[in-house]
C-alpha cells in the first residue's frame, strides 16, 4: 500500500491515463467511457497486485461478469446474491450493523465480495489509496485541459475579433 | 529493547535472600547463569515472548516437579529450552545450560511473567529499580521453580504494587487475572519506586496453587502452539505488544507459524486463540484504514469506523464519476493541446500528491446537478447545494462562456467550505500554469460579453 503514497505512481498513472485519453477508443464514448478507462488505467498501474485490479482488469474483458478464479484457467463465476460465509466465519466480527456494514463495503470495493473480513479491510485500504490518487490525477487532468481549451478559445476568440476589426 | 543486564543479577541474588524455598538450589545456579543470559536476551528480549510462548510446553511439563530438589532440575531443563529457542533467534547463546536457567525463571508463570519481565527490560527507568523489579520476577520465578512449594507469590507478576499482590493473591485466578494485569500495566507505565515490590516478594501468596493452576490452563494451548512451533520468533509483534499494555501473546510471526499465546484467564482452546489472532488482525487492519480516511482519529468502534470507510469510498468513487464527466466535456476540445500540457499535468500531479485529501462536497453537488451521482441519502445536501450552484451559474451563463469557465467559478467563489480549499488548490497549482491565460480569457469574454 505504501506504493501509492509515491509520486512516482502517480505520474505512472497520470501517463496511462493520458494515453487512455488521446486513444480515440470506441470505449471512452458513452457516459461512463472515461470513468471506465480511468479505472482501468488505475487498475493497470496497480499492476493487479491487489483484487480489485484484478476484478478491473479482467471484468471488462468478461463483459460485465467478475471473473473471481483467474488463475485457475480463467474459470468464470457468476455473481451471487448470497452472502458468503467467509465474512461471518472470520474473527465473530460482533454485531448485525458491522457485518451489514461489512458487506456493504465489500460490495462497494469490486471484487471482493466473496471475501473474508481482514482480506477486505486490505482491500479496501489499497483501494482507497488508489482512488485518491485517481482522484488527484483526474482532477489536474481537467484543470489543465480545461485551461488549456480556455487559452485555446482565448487565442481563438483573439483573432476571430480581429478578424472583425 | 533495551538492555538490563543489572537486574538479572540483582533480582536473583535478592530473591535468593528472601525465598527461603527454592534458595539452596536457585541462586548457585540462577546468578551466574542469568546474568549470561541476560546479556544475550537483551537482544532478543523481543523475541522472549514468543521463544516464552514457545516454552510453555516445557515449563508445563516440568511443574509437577515441585520439590527444592526438583527445581533445579526443572530449571536446568527449562532453561535448555529457552536456550534452544533463544539459539534458533539468533542468540549464540554459551550454553543451553545457561539458557535453562532463563527457561526456568519465566516459563512457569504461564502468560504474564515472560510478558512483564520483557516490559521492564524495555524500560530503562526501571534499571536504577533493578533491584524491585528483579524482587518481583525473582518471586515469580520462585513461585514457578517451586510451584509445588509455592512458598513466593506463585503466579503473581506484578511489579509495584503490594496491595494488589496481596489481592491478586487472595483473589481467585479469574479476578486476580485482571488485578494482575492492572498491576503489570502499572509497574510498565510507572516507574514508580517499587520498594514495596520488596514487601511483595515476602507475602507468601498461596498463589502458588493458582499459578499453578495457571501454568495448567496455559499448557494446552501453549502445547497446541508449540506443536506446531518452527521456533522462530517475531521480534516485531512481541514488543509491540509489550509496549501496549496488553498482556498479550504476540500474534504473529512473519514465518511459517502463528506464535499465540493465551491470555491469562481467557480460553485457551485452539479456537478461540485462532480468533483471537484474527481479531486482532483485523484491529490492526482497521487501524490502518483510520488512518487512510480523513478526520476518523476520534472514531472509536467498529460500527462507526466502518460507516465513516464506507461513506468514503463512495465519496471517492463519486468524485471519479464527476471528474471523468467532466474530463469528457473537456476532451474533445483538447485534441491540438494535449502535448502542451503533458508537462503542466505532470507539475500537477506532484503537487496533486502533496495535497491531503479535501473532501470537495461542491464539486460533488455539481455532479449531482448532471444527474450522475444516485446515492439516496445524499439528494437533501445535494439539492441545497444544487440551488447554490444554480444561482452561481447564471451570471456565468453566457455564450462566449465556456462550459468549463462556469463550472470551475462556482466552486472557487460559491461554496464558503470548499472554496478556500479549492482556492488554495487552485493557487498552488493552477497559478503556476494557468494564471495568464486564465484572467485574460476571463478579460476577454467580459470585454466580448458587453458589447455581444
Amino acid at each position: 500500500m505504501s506504493k501509492w503514497r509515491s509520486a512516482e505512481q502517480q505520474r505512472i498513472y497520470g501517463r496511462r491515463l493520458l494515453e487512455a485519453l488521446r486513444s480515440a477508443r470506441s470505449s471512452l464514448t458513452g457516459p461512463w467511457g472515461i470513468k471506465k478507462a480511468a479505472d482501468y488505467a488505475l487498475a493497470l498501474s496497480a499492476r493487479g497486485q491487489s483484487r480489485w485490479s484484478r476484478a478491473i482488469l479482467f471484468g471488462r474483458s468478461r463483459g460485465g461478469k467478475v471473473m473471481l478464479k483467474h488463475k485457475a484457467g480463467g474459470k468464470i463465476r457468476r455473481l451471487r446474491r448470497f452472502h458468503p460465509p467467509g465474512k461471518l466465519a472470520a474473527a465473530q466480527m460482533n454485531g448485525s450493523k458491522v457485518r451489514d456494514r461489512l458487506r456493504l463495503l465489500s460490495r462497494l470495493v469490486p471484487g471482493c465480495r466473496k471475501l473474508p473480513v481482514a482480506r477486505v479491510l486490505a482491500e479496501t485500504a489499497d483501494y482507497m489509496a488508489a482512488l485518491q490518487i485517481q482522484v488527484n490525477t483526474m482532477r489536474a487532468f481537467v484543470d489543465a485541459l480545461s485551461a488549456a481549451a480556455v487559452a485555446a478559445r482565448r487565442t481563438d476568440g483573439e483573432l476571430d475579433v480581429e478578424a472583425l476589426r | 529493547m533495551e538492555k538490563e543486564p543489572f537486574f538479572a543479577n540483582s533480582t536473583v541474588i535478592n530473591w535468593q535472600m528472601r525465598s527461603p524455598d527454592a534458595a539452596a538450589s536457585l541462586p548457585k545456579l540462577n546468578s551466574g547463569h542469568l546474568n549470561l543470559i541476560w546479556d544475550q536476551t537483551i537482544d532478543q528480549s523481543a523475541k522472549f515472548g514468543s521463544a516464552l510462548s514457545s516454552l510453555v510446553s516445557s515449563p508445563s511439563s516440568n511443574l509437577p516437579a515441585t520439590t527444592a530438589g526438583g527445581d533445579s532440575v526443572v530449571i536446568h531443563e527449562l532453561i535448555g529450552r529457552l536456550g534452544s529457542i533463544c539459539n534458533s533467534g539468533e542468540i549464540s547463546a554459551p550454553s543451553s545450560h545457561y539458557q535453562s536457567a532463563n527457561n526456568s525463571c519465566y516459563s512457569t508463570p504461564m502468560n504474564s511473567p515472560p510478558k512483564l519481565n520483557l516490559s521492564i527490560v524495555s524500560n530503562p527507568a526501571h534499571m536504577p529499580f533493578s533491584a524491585d523489579p528483579g524482587f518481583e520476577k525473582a518471586a515469580r520465578c520462585s513461585t514457578f521453580g517451586c510451584s509445588g512449594g509455592g512458598s513466593h507469590g506463585g503466579g503473581k507478576f506484578m511489579f509495584p504494587e503490594v496491595g494488589k499482590l496481596g489481592n491478586a493473591q487472595e483473589s481467585s485466578s479469574g479476578s486476580g487475572n485482571a488485578k494482575k494485569r492492572k498491576a503489570a500495566l502499572k509497574a510498565k507505565g510507572n516507574e514508580t519506586p517499587l520498594s514495596s515490590s520488596v514487601t511483595a516478594i515476602t507475602n507468601p501468596p498461596k498463589k502458588a496453587g493458582v499459578g499453578g493452576l495457571n501454568a495448567k490452563k496455559s499448557k494446552p494451548s501453549e502445547e497446541t502452539g508449540v506443536e506446531k512451533e518452527s521456533a522462530r520468533e517475531d521480534a516485531d509483534a512481541p514488543s509491540k505488544k509489550m509496549e501496549e499494555e496488553k498482556i498479550n501473546k504476540p500474534p504473529e510471526v512473519a514465518k511459517d507459524y502463528i506464535h499465540v499465546r493465551a491470555r491469562r484467564g481467557q480460553a485457551t482452546d485452539s479456537h478461540s486463540l485462532a480468533e483471537r489472532v484474527r481479531r486482532e488482525k483485523i484491529s490492526e487492519r482497521m487501524k490502518l484504514l483510520q488512518d487512510l480516511v480523513p478526520g476518523c482519529s476520534k472514531v472509536t468502534g467498529k460500527a462507526v469506523m466502518l460507516d465513516e470507510i464506507i461513506n468514503y469510498v463512495q465519496l471517492l468513487q463519486r468524485q471519479v464519476e464527476f471528474l471523468s464527466m467532466k474530463l469528457a466535456t473537456v476532451n474533445p476540445q483538447l485534441d491540438f493541446n494535449l502535448e502542451n500540457f503533458v508537462t503542466e499535468d505532470m507539475e500537477i500531479h506532484q503537487n496533486c500528491g502533496l495535497l491531503p485529501p479535501q473532501p470537495v462536497y461542491p464539486l460533488e453537488t455539481t455532479s449531482s446537478s448532471f444527474s450522475f451521482a444516485k446515492q439516496p441519502e445524499r439528494t437533501p445536501l445535494i439539492s441545497i447545494n444544487g440551488l447554490e450552484l444554480e444561482g452561481q451559474l447564471n451570471p456565468f451563463n453566457h455564450p462566449n462562456f465556456s462550459r468549463n469557465l462556469s463550472m470551475q467559478q462556482p466552486p472557487l467563489e460559491g461554496i464558503a467550505d470548499a472554496s478556500c480549499q479549492l482556492g488554495t488548490f487552485w493557487d498552488d497549482d493552477l497559478r503556476t500554469v494557468v494564471q495568464m491565460g486564465f484572467s485574460q480569457n476571463q478579460e476577454n469574454v467580459f470585454s466580448k460579453s458587453f458589447p455581444g
